[in-house]
């Protein structure tokens, strides 16, 4: 299983993080690593709190992380880094991630509370259910 | 209430003792299997002459050995936690979460990063716990 993940954001501790997170997730899982390979796009994760920013650049079976929000973006979560976990705890199901158990309806009332805020998260679902998945620890 | 100094074995024992009687703690900590080593670095300015090594151990919502102990002991624990003298004060004072430490690299893991958010909130009990502890600090002697 050959992740190719590159981090060209050493100044963003965070970034490690990610990285360690990404590469646990996907090499313990067939399916995470079969969702890997289809991303292509970028996700940024905004941690204003501990003024912590990382682009994550995905090319189908690729992923290099850089520091800040790119402009390319398509997706931006924005949130505070505790809450950052909470997505990490999604439950994936059927493939897709779970929104109705303890950890789904969390979420839910994050986004809706507003203290999880998602660009991209009606224009580009896709990406942001395929980020949802490799993201989750569960 | 008694106050320990921090990082002494009476110290660890009663963290110990408040992490056994937290119920929630049981339930929480219920999945949770493997000990956690911490690493205190050097800080002479700070009354730390030398770096610190306590070995914690947990398993499924029981706690097992709590020890000071040296380099060797601590390398064998599941996943090892390292900060500096001022960074784990604030943690065990609650000035400081210790999974945004651990985000902003104030403190470092070594172990499975996945299995510790997935039991991110063991951590943070065991935290708060720390926090119950009433603490002499060695730089507020």
């Amino acid at each position: 299983m050959e992740l190719h993940i590159t981090n060209h954001a050493a100044e963003v501790p965070f970034s490690f993080m990610v990285q360690e997170l990404l590469t646990g997730n996907i090499e313990k899982s067939e399916a995470k690593y079969a969702v890997y390979k289809k991303m292509r796009g970028i996700a940024a994760i905004d941690l204003p709190d501990i003024e912590a920013a990382v682009s994550l650049h995905f090319g189908q079976g690729t992923l290099t992380i850089e520091p800040g929000i790119s402009p390319d973006a398509a997706i931006i979560i924005r949130t505070q880094a505790a809450q950052v976990m909470d997505l990490n705890a999604l439950n994936i199901r059927w493939g897709l991630p779970y929104y109705f158990d303890e950890a789904g309806r969390k979420v839910i009332g994050l986004l809706f509370s507003g203290k999880i805020k998602i660009k991209g998260l009606l224009s580009h679902p896709v990406l942001l259910t395929r980020l949802t998945i490799i993201m989750s620890v569960m | 209430m008694a106050t320990h100094k921090a990082f002494t074995q009476e110290w660890l024992d009663a963290w110990k003792q408040k992490i056994a009687g937290s119920q929630e703690y049981k339930e929480i900590a219920k999945e949770w299997e493997g000990s956690v080593g911490l690493i205190c670095n050097a800080d002479p300015s700070k009354n730390i002459p030398n770096p610190v090594y306590l070995f914690t151990d947990y398993w499924h919502g029981d706690v097992r050995d709590f020890l000071v102990c040296d380099e060797t002991k601590v390398q064998t624990a599941k996943f090892i936690m390292t900060g500096d003298y001022a960074r784990w004060k604030q943690v065990a004072k609650k000035e400081l979460d210790a999974t945004k430490a651990l985000m902003q690299g104030k403190l470092k893991l070594k172990g499975d990063l996945t299995y510790v958010v997935r039991n991110v909130k063991t951590i943070n009990k065991v935290i708060d716990l720390l926090t119950e502890v009433q603490t002499v600090w060695p730089d507020d002697v």
